[in-house]
């Protein structure tokens, strides 16, 4: 029951991480289009599988099926992170979408009546394409909040669940579904499912926690607090840099805030869940009058250090950690889309994130703006600093692709199908820069073994319709063509 | 001068004495008439080798000889490419390697099609280049401009109707061409408070900015009211420049010396005294189709001493305002109060009091205005030089003679749509200084009117009889005998001319355009006259002249050889006629409509010999009747179509 389910699973998500482009291409970002497309393909293909590559390694490249379901549960914050950031990006792409609707509302007298409708499939399509990435990426985060309760992963059940209701009408997805729905949901449990929402909450409440001290933290910069009004406290480097503060007593799992502490202690049994328990503690002691807390670096020489001669404390211990982090530690958030901007504070990356891309105000020294008076005032302050033009080949890019898309429209229900076939196969440009990515950490090779049997069966699909225009479309999604194309070949080298 | 230069080379030329300066001192007398210079270059080898180095500017017709015409001309500083159409890279790099340093000035204004490449070459090639004309280019992009920055010598440049430039494209140009003196940006709509801003930071030097109809705010009046230099200033249409905030300005430009703020109909009286408010050297003020002019506005103006043209085109004008304007100006040269509503009897004779020294007045679909006016402009406003007063239908003959017998010093007169007759004509031809007389619609005027004129104006160039139709044959005669000068004349639906009008004015050799719409009479004969007569010919309208055949096509081919531009509509030319116009190296545009002899491969022929066409004016059939690929290869070479679907008209009489 339990590979069953975790097969079912693998392939759902490899179904769902099939099409990346999908969901992007009608955006009318001709230009934008190429490039995160690839990104979200490897960005979702990533964090669902790096617990699999951890076991690779460990095992001398042995291909466990069953190791996979004890390491998967294991705490890997970076993966969860990436599925956050991934998360996000796929809600920002939904609300495109339901823009793109509104829009089209408006826009859609005067045209043929058939082209509207099969434009109106084709947005639906895109939503529940997304919805589904977005449940699936939810769904992936579950072993590793789950822990150690349950040794069955529940999670595609729920999923499965959920993704039937979402989109019953896709003829492609469909079959698959109702499959796990089947197998899934004698295993999923009502109660694990709220603990896992609740958990998620939590977590973006926390996050949104740390952006607020952040800024506190620049805005305190002019306070004046006359030294020795204050206590200082100086936590040690080990202290700062633990991912958890707040341990339970009975199981050991830690936890960043004393509230996801008090959350999980309820499934410890029902004393934990009086109203007194879950109350927040120290919010009595407003009463006597307590000496002001300000925090030090524990580095020597840093402003922020008590023994420095201009020191300025920190109000907060999240100040503390988001200075320690920025200033004394390693950039090791990297963003994934330009690759280039690096962070060490995983909310200074999803505020980049927010914005990295927009940036298309370019200034002569390279400077990239998000906003065009942003860059004039640039441009007005600097001597010779001058506007650059971007290069007009851009913008002839724009013709064809409006012209392919009534071609995309008809092709519908067979670019949904489009990546369960072996043999769509691409001559297009883009293959190349695929395959170097699908290299770096080659996901399908994971689970190839297992969904190999299922593949055959693939075959009894139909055709997709478009057939001879292939090229056209390994343009179009080349996330999806790829991805086939190297697991179809991947499966075979591992049969041999 | 040109006799006695044909002499010269008999007696041992005298040229061989005098400096080569001397005799560039004499080329520049013949400036006039271009044919002049010609003429000098070809007589003998010196003087053709004289004139190449004395040439500065140019003006070809076709872009395919210039190479040939560069290499001749190797100090030309001025490149006015105004007649080529479409102006490719090989001829950009040719001019650019041809003309070097020495090109300062060059005028595109009319090249559609010009490409960012070539733009680039040139503004690195040329670095002296000074004047750059790019209006109408609605293809230039942004790109385009980033390589005009590279002319980093500009002083001037010219980018009306430049509709897809951009903030950025004009960002490079401010960055780039930091000497600018003069730019215009008018019609350029991609262009916001941002790229204008930019451009009043970078480019210090700036005297003239033309901001019309941009969609700019309040925003970037700041940074342009600080340039030091700024004395010309046009906001015409710019609806997003309104009166809040602008009290802001205490200060406004001190150097600035003429201000338009036509069309702009968010700013009311407030926020153009908050404007003008610190300019006292302003000079020049426009405020056609603004607000009402009312005495609080015209309050504003109080300490604009040096105030010398105001013009109110199109105003709601209250009388008291018009009053306060007289009393708070000092020394008012010109006025134009062109169909402004308001504008009274009282209005009017309180500013002629105060502003005797009026030169220009402008009073234009003025309904209200009476005798009462006139008379107390002719008698203190004697030294007009302009007077318009089209479609003054209030004032009687008898004014009209007031006018001739106190105005002396008037060179243009516009009396179209007016009552004036014979004895008004009279008393007129008194002005001798008359350069232009337009007489349209004047329908009690005679050949004796006429006669008086031809006496009386000799100087006259320009005279409009658009359907004035008590002319006959005998006044144009009149005319042709006096006014040798005649540059351009419209006889337009004066149906008494004859083929003897045509012959008469084909001794004024000057004339340049030559109207004559629905002339039953004319035929190929007279048509004839004046091609042989008139070589400097260039516009040509013969509409609804039935009478003209083929015939007259094969003379005005053979002599016209300036002929640019020319209506055929109605006529009863063919396709012969047409083919032999073709061979005028000069046309550019021709319009044909409902010629009955016409047919598709004829007209086919006739467009692939016009090498230099741009414009066309069909009939619509026509564009299914052409071959595609013909249309297509025309409009690559840079020539727009206009297609029409007017119906045939059977009757020609709205007047009669």
């Amino acid at each position: 029951m339990d590979l069953n389910n975790r097969l079912s699973g693998n392939e759902l998500q490899k179904n769902l991480s099939g099409q990346p482009g999908f969901g992007n291409f009608n955006t009318q970002h001709p230009q934008k289009w190429e490039d995160p497309s690839i990104i979200d393909y490897s960005m979702r293909i990533e964090p669902p599988f790096r617990g699999f590559n951890q076991v690779k390694v460990g095992q001398d490249g042995l291909v466990n099926e069953l190791r996979p379901t004890n390491k998967i549960q294991e705490w890997d914050p970076s993966a969860m992170l990436s599925s956050f950031s991934f998360l996000e990006q796929k809600i920002h792409q939904l609300r495109d979408l339901v823009h793109l609707i509104v829009g089209r509302r408006g826009q859609v007298l005067g045209r043929p009546d058939e082209l509207v409708t099969q434009q109106q499939q084709l947005i639906t399509a895109d939503l529940t394409s997304i919805i589904v990435q977005l449940i699936s990426t939810a769904g992936s985060l579950l072993p590793y909040v789950k822990s150690t309760h349950s040794a069955a992963p529940p999670s595609m059940g729920q999923f499965g669940q959920l993704g039937g209701a979402v989109f019953p009408s896709i003829p492609g997805l469909n079959g698959g579904i109702q499959l796990q729905n089947t197998s899934g949901s004698k295993v999923s449990n009502q109660p694990n499912q709220n603990d896992v929402s609740a958990n998620c909450g939590s977590e973006q409440n926390h996050n949104n926690e740390e952006h607020d001290l952040k800024e506190e933290e620049d805005a305190e910069e002019g306070e004046n607090l006359p030294p020795g009004s204050y206590e200082i406290l100086q936590p040690e480097k080990e202290e700062i840099l633990a991912p958890h503060t707040h341990f339970c007593t009975i199981c050991g799992k830690g936890f960043k805030r004393d509230a996801n502490l008090r959350m999980h202690m309820r499934g410890h049994g029902d004393e934990y869940k009086t109203p007194a328990a879950l109350a927040k503690p120290h919010k009595e002691s407003s009463s006597e009058p307590t000496l002001i807390k300000r925090y030090s670096c524990p580095c020597t020489g840093c402003k922020r250090n008590k023994d420095h001669k201009k020191f300025q404390p920190l109000k907060t211990i999240l100040c503390v950690k988001n200075h320690y982090k920025r200033t004394h530690c390693d950039k090791s958030y990297t963003c994934s889309r330009c690759n280039t901007k690096r962070f060490s504070v995983v909310a200074d990356l999803k505020t980049h994130e927010k914005h990295c891309g927009k940036d298309k105000w370019l200034c002569s020294c390279g400077t990239t703006f998000s906003r065009k008076d942003k860059l004039f005032g640039h441009i007005a302050l600097f001597q010779g600093h001058t506007p650059a033009i971007a290069s007009e080949e851009t913008k002839a890019q724009v013709g064809p692709f409006e012209r392919r898309e009534g071609n995309q429209v008809t092709n519908k229900v067979g670019s949904m199908n489009f990546n369960f076939s072996p043999n769509a196969s691409s001559e297009s440009g883009v293959q190349n820069i695929m395959n170097v990515k699908g290299n770096i950490d080659d996901p399908t090779t994971y689970f190839s073994p297992l969904n190999f049997d299922n593949l055959g069966g693939f075959n009894d699909f139909p055709r997709p319709p478009f057939d001879d225009s292939e090229s056209s479309f390994g343009f179009l999604l080349p996330g999806s063509c790829n991805y086939n194309q190297k697991s179809a070949a991947d499966d075979s080298n591992n049969l041999a | 001068m040109k006799r006695q230069k044909r002499e010269c080379p008999e007696s041992s030329n005298p040229f061989d004495v005098l400096s080569e300066e001397i005799i560039f001192m004499v080329l520049d007398l013949l400036e006039q008439n271009p044919l002049d210079k010609k003429a000098f270059s070809l007589v003998c080898k010196s003087f053709y080798a004289t004139e190449s180095k004395h040439r500065k500017t140019l003006k070809p017709l076709r872009q395919q000889h210039l190479p040939a015409v560069l290499s001749r001309y190797p100090n030309i500083t001025h490149l006015d490419l105004t007649m080529c159409s479409r102006v490719s890279d090989a001829s950009l790099s040719s001019i650019s390697n041809a003309c070097r340093f020495n090109l300062r000035s060059i005028d595109f204004s009319q090249s559609r099609l010009l490409s960012c490449s070539g733009l680039l070459g040139l503004a690195q090639n040329c670095k002296n280049l000074v004047e750059i004309d790019l209006s109408n280019g609605t293809e230039l992009k942004d790109s385009a401009m980033a390589a005009i920055a590279e002319a980093r010598n500009l002083e001037k440049l010219w980018l009306a109707r430049c509709k897809s430039i951009t903030d950025m494209g004009i960002g490079c140009v401010a960055v780039g061409c930091r000497k600018l003196k003069l730019l215009s940006l008018k019609w350029c709509l991609g262009v916001g408070d941002l790229g204008v801003g930019l451009v009043a930071v970078k480019c210090k030097e700036i005297r003239s900015l033309d901001l019309s109809y941009l969609p700019i705010t309040n925003k970037c009046l700041p940074s342009i009211l600080k340039l030091q230099y700024l004395e010309d200033l046009v906001l015409e249409g710019c609806f997003g420049i309104d009166d809040d905030s602008l009290g802001v300005f205490k200060h406004g430009c001190k150097s600035l010396k003429s201000l338009d703020m036509s069309s702009c109909q968010n700013i009311s009286q407030s926020g153009l005294s908050s404007l003008i408010s610190g300019t006292e050297g302003l000079q020049q003020l426009t405020l056609a189709y603004g607000s009402p002019v009312t005495t609080s506005l015209a309050n504003g103006l109080k300490k604009l001493s040096m105030l010398q043209s105001i013009k109110l085109d199109g105003c709601m004008i209250t009388c008291d305002g018009l009053k306060t304007i007289a009393d708070w100006c000092i020394s008012l040269r010109e006025l134009s109060l062109s169909k402004c509503s308001g504008v009274t009897d009282e209005g009017l004779s309180s500013v002629v009091m105060k502003q005797r020294g009026l030169t220009k007045l402008d009073i234009t679909c003025c309904r209200k205005i009476t005798d009462a006016s006139i008379a107390c402009i002719a008698n203190l406003c004697n030294s007009l030089t302009s007077f318009r007063m089209e479609s003054c239908t209030l004032i009687s003959r008898e004014a009209f003679v007031l006018i001739g017998q106190r105005c002396h010093l008037l060179e243009e007169l516009d009396l179209t749509d007016n009552e004036i007759d014979d004895e008004g004509l009279k008393s007129i031809s008194r002005c001798s200084k008359l350069a232009t007389l337009k007489l349209g619609i004047c329908l009690n005027i005679t050949d004796e009117g006429l006669m008086h004129i031809g006496k009386g104006c000799p100087k006259l160039k320009e005279l409009d009889l658009y359907r004035s139709s008590g002319i006959t044959d005998l006044g144009i005669l009149e005319i042709a005998r006096g006014c040798s000068d005649l540059e351009m004349i419209n006889i337009a639906y004066c149906k008494e001319i004859t083929d003897a009008s045509f012959l008469s004015l084909s001794k004024c050799s000057q004339l340049r355009t030559f109207e004559s719409r629905g002339c039953p009479l004319i035929t190929s004969f007279g048509l004839t006259a004046i091609a042989v007569g008139c070589k400097q010919l260039t516009k040509l309208d013969i509409k609804k002249c039935h009478n003209i055949d083929d015939a007259g096509m094969l003379q005005l081919a053979h002599f016209s050889q300036n002929l640019r531009q020319i209506n055929l509509s109605y006529t009863s030319v063919t396709d012969v006629g047409l083919l032999s116009l073709a061979s005028i190296s000069c046309i550019q545009n021709i319009t044909i409509l409902h010629l009955k002899g016409l047919t598709p491969s004829g007209l086919a022929a006739a467009l692939l010999s016009c090498g230099g066409l741009t414009k066309m004016k069909l009939q619509s059939t026509f564009k299914w009747l052409l071959p595609q690929p013909l249309l297509e290869h025309l409009e690559a070479r840079g020539c727009a179509f206009q297609w029409r679907d007017k119906v045939l008209q059977v009757s020609f009489s709205f007047y009669s």
